[in-house]
């Protein structure tokens, strides 16, 4: 599908947090009618459904793959249902699918729904299926890797080659809970971190403190997408999927050639940004979603913000943060919205359509018109880049 | 020998070989005869050209560390009794990358591009690990 043929109607969304009272399918029930609602459509013109699939929670997504949403739904106009599964990597899959669907007549409105409630899986399953996911059980798994353990040797190695400070690593997560301090869907809402409480806090994985690290969270989402065409007639505010870019960089964390995704990185968001028609300067906000805060500073290199090494100063003179001149991952990315497994993605998506339609309260950013989003899955398999506009340039 | 706990590596019939060879303290890297790659880790045929025609040659068993973390918490019960302990990625004289632990010295005395050679940690009957330490000169 080429630029701007695709748009965002409508989203729903539970806060982050831990909720082991608030079930599944509670949340299903609520975010998918809450993005209905918001789109002002019936529920019968849903005609497909792609469920972003939740990781580690096996019966649930049984449930999703085989076919359980529409019918719970009652959605008696759904002519397919599926679940894409590319980790953290999903929700940007399923945009690409619903694309197809539509382009292709069957379905002129999707549902892309999300849930994870990591709360009430006992504490061995969330060990068992994080301790090998994205990690391989042969070359990796048994020299005790872990997800902290491999991003700290990226964030090590990165230090040593830029010569990057402790402080200046730190700074992200100040900047990215910034951010989420605005957010009454984060967990981490009116709740700032000073420098001191991040280099303070125990350390996990040299050069990683625990704040350094990911917190996992229960949330879910859901969007609903169409054809631009059509969402001009359904609403005033429709958000364009302007251009899409993807890079490969490898399962395994050991072996990859492109260490730091830089090159990865770079490449994806020139593709996505040239099929928008558009210069990383024409962009209001880098919806990174990274993981690992520090990510943040590679990121913002390989987009071509600042020099290699020059990120770190950057970020701790604010530039990022709330009021800076350049705003990165304004729900704080997974620190500041906690780790819901595949759905930071699908958080930044909805960000994206908050801050297009002038919806984003204490986080607006004024006059925004366009945003790069970025996801990637397992411990950094591919980087996929989005870019999202108000109107189509 | 105490039972040992942590998990072992899930070995593939093309790695067969790799785990032979560590098991008589031998590190052994696939190569590829048609096109000479040298292949890390072991795949069913060369990862560049898909030639079957692979065999394996023994690494000398020096290289540098690219990177390592001393890991200080947030693992599995089966490894806490270990900690701190270095993960690593040691870059072989070879060409070829991969993941380990070093041992044989103090968490805060490992750095990055320090010389490294292969140690063997016979941790049950059947597996060895080749681990790493720092070159004593």
């Amino acid at each position: 599908m080429s630029k701007g043929k695709l748009a965002i109607i409508g989203v729903g969304e539970v806060p982050t947090g831990k909720y082991p009272e608030r079930r599944r399918w509670d949340i299903l029930y609520d975010v998918c009618m809450q993005a209905t609602r918001d789109a002002g459509i019936d529920k019968k013109d849903i005609e497909g459904v792609i469920a972003v699939a939740p990781q580690a929670q096996p019966r649930l997504t049984s449930e999703i793959s085989f076919g359980k949403i529409p019918e719970e739904l009652g959605l008696s106009g759904c002519k397919d249902v599926c679940m894409c599964n590319a980790g953290g990597a999903s929700t940007t899959n399923c945009l690409r699918l619903a694309e197809q669907w539509i382009e292709s007549g069957l379905a002129k409105i999707v549902l892309i729904p999300h849930v994870t409630v990591h709360s009430t899986i006992p504490v061995q399953d969330v060990i068992n299926f994080f301790a090998t996911a994205g990690i391989d059980t042969q070359w990796e798994y048994p020299f005790g890797a872990t997800f902290n353990g491999m991003l700290a040797m990226v964030a090590q190695r990165y230090m040593y080659e830029t010569g990057t400070t402790a402080e200046e690593m730190a700074s992200t997560v100040v900047a990215l809970r910034k951010w989420a301090t605005l957010d009454p869907n984060s967990m981490f809402y009116q709740k700032p971190v000073t420098l001191e409480d991040v280099l303070s806090s125990r350390m996990v994985s040299t050069p990683l403190h625990s704040r350094e690290c990911n917190v996992l969270a229960d949330g879910g989402g859901a969007m609903l997408v169409t054809s631009a065409e059509m969402a001009k007639d359904i609403t005033d505010t429709p958000v364009y999927k302007l251009g899409h870019g993807g890079r490969y960089d490898g399962a395994c964390n050991t072996i990859r050639k492109d260490f730091f995704m830089r090159e990865g990185w770079q490449d994806a968001a020139r593709d996505a940004l040239n099929e928008a028609g558009l210069d990383k300067d024409d962009i209001d906000i880098f919806e990174f979603y990274v993981a690992y805060p520090f990510n943040q500073l590679i990121a913002l290199e390989a987009v071509g913000i600042t020099e290699p090494g020059e990120s770190g100063k950057f970020v701790m003179e604010g530039h990022t943060s709330p009021g800076g001149k350049c705003p990165c991952s304004t729900i704080g990315d997974a620190c500041g919205r906690g780790h819901t497994g595949s759905g930071v993605s699908m958080a930044n998506y909805i960000e994206c359509f908050r801050q297009l339609t002038g919806k984003a309260g204490e986080r607006q950013v004024p006059d925004c018109k366009y945003i790069l989003a970025t996801a990637a899955g397992g411990s950094g398999m591919n980087t996929l880049m989005t870019v999202w506009g108000r109107d189509i340039p | 020998m105490k039972e040992y706990k942590k998990p072992l590596p899930e070995i593939q019939p093309w790695s067969k070989k790799f785990w032979e060879g560590a098991k008589q303290h031998k590190l052994l890297i696939q190569e590829c005869r048609d096109c000479g790659a040298k292949i890390f880790y072991p795949r069913k045929v060369c990862s560049e050209c898909w030639s079957p025609n692979l065999f394996w040659s023994e690494a000398s068993g020096k290289g540098k560390i690219f990177s390592y973390s001393v890991t200080m918490a947030g693992v599995e019960d089966k490894f806490v009794e270990d900690l701190p302990f270095v993960l690593a990625l040691v870059d072989l004289e070879e060409g070829v990358r991969m993941m380990t632990n070093i041992v044989n010295c103090k968490p805060d005395e490992v750095s990055i591009g320090m010389d490294v050679e292969v140690v063997f940690e016979d941790v049950t009957e059947d597996i060895t690990l080749p681990k790493w330490r720092p070159v004593t000169r």
